[in-house]
């Protein structure tokens, strides 16, 4: 009797292992801005690339390599995901803020504070990053802490036109994120920025 | 005697205090949602709205009638149609200390994934897990049906 309910489980479990569920279907769709991106499908027997918009591959079984890439019809993927593509929030806005020496932001950037704050009302939103990012002249110790007291000033002053302190983290990427990317101890003043994500 | 006593009292607060703090950095909110969405996190399950934080081991899961759209640290776009469920494993986004990486994985359902800022910092650290295959994502706009 134990024997034959064991039997009946195991044969269950393989039935459920090997059987339709959890078939995975992957295709890559053009960027918002058109352009085609790129990636790669591995199962424990091998792996396929895909880096042409509507191409998909399949996988059955973790055991096979994924199915050799096939064009699908752009309506029939739109059909597949249109709940997932319907409820897609909007992209982060992000600004980016510049200095005239220390904590004090440039005119041009002093006159993108409003623009921040109705990007913060129109999303309603309470998730907003201040980053601090340099260039990579100096050492990174003081590049990050001015960079860092640069985003705190930032902070402040929108704290101060009522925005909520615990919406707004500040972070420091140093040189390790920059807009313009350079070689190592290069002035390049379009990196020595802050920038407010907006989410 | 006393002052050493309470700076190692101060001491255990202080470590207490940072270790909550590193473990209370969110990684992500829910946007926008209609229908029936929860979220799993630590052995409790709730209700999910609208800019709800998400942290790292959260699992977000939509009901019959539910969708989701996620935004992570990194400008990550994450949105799930009805009947999915998705984990996000692992999410570090931190240029400055080179910590770059985020595997999410898809147990069931639709999922469509605009990558960020970390699949161009350091493109081979984001990945897709599913029941039966792993996807690389180098960007950007990726779609995942698990049946």
């Amino acid at each position: 009797m134990g024997f034959l309910v064991r039997l009946i489980l195991l044969l269950s479990f393989i039935s459920f292992g090997s059987g339709c569920a959890n078939k995975t279907l992957v295709a890559l769709a053009p960027d918002p801005d058109g352009k085609v991106g790129a990636l790669t499908v591995t199962t424990d027997a091998g792996s396929v690339a895909i880096d042409q918009a509507y191409q998909a591959t399949t996988v059955h079984d973790p055991k096979e390599v994924p199915t050799k890439p096939a064009a699908l019809e752009k309506d029939a993927v739109d059909r597949m995901f249109a709940e997932a593509l319907s409820i897609q929030p909007k992209r982060p806005e992000h600004f980016l803020l510049y200095f005239d020496k220390e904590t004090t932001l440039n005119a041009a950037s002093q006159n993108l504070i409003p623009a921040i704050l109705a990007g913060i009302r129109e999303r309603g939103s309470e998730d907003i990053s201040v980053i601090g990012h340099t260039d990579t002249v100096g050492s990174a110790e003081y590049n990050t802490e001015l960079s860092r007291r640069r985003a705190a000033a930032v902070k402040e002053l929108l704290v101060g036109q009522g925005v909520p302190p615990d919406a707004v983290r500040v972070t420091s990427h140093g040189k390790e994120n920059p807009l313009v990317p350079t070689g190592d101890n290069v002035y390049e003043p379009r990196n020595r920025r802050v920038e407010v994500d907006v989410r | 005697m006393r002052r050493i006593l309470v700076a190692c009292q101060l001491a255990a607060l202080l470590c207490v205090a940072s270790r909550a703090l590193g473990a209370t950095e969110h990684v992500g909110i829910v946007k926008s949602l209609s229908g029936d969405v929860t979220v799993a996190r630590e052995g409790s399950v709730m209700k999910a709205g609208p800019n709800l934080k998400l942290f790292q081991g959260d699992l977000v899961q939509t009901g019959p009638n539910g969708k989701a759209g996620l935004i992570l640290e990194d400008d990550t776009v994450i949105s799930l149609g009805s009947n999915s469920r998705l984990a996000i494993k692992e999410f570090a986004f931190k240029p400055n200390e080179k910590k770059l990486s985020l595997v999410a994985r898809i147990y069931q359902g639709t999922v469509s994934f605009l990558s960020g800022q970390i699949a161009k910092l350091a493109p081979r650290q984001v990945h897709i897990e599913t029941p039966s295959a792993t996807v690389g994502v180098r960007g950007t706009h990726v779609l995942v049906r698990v049946d």
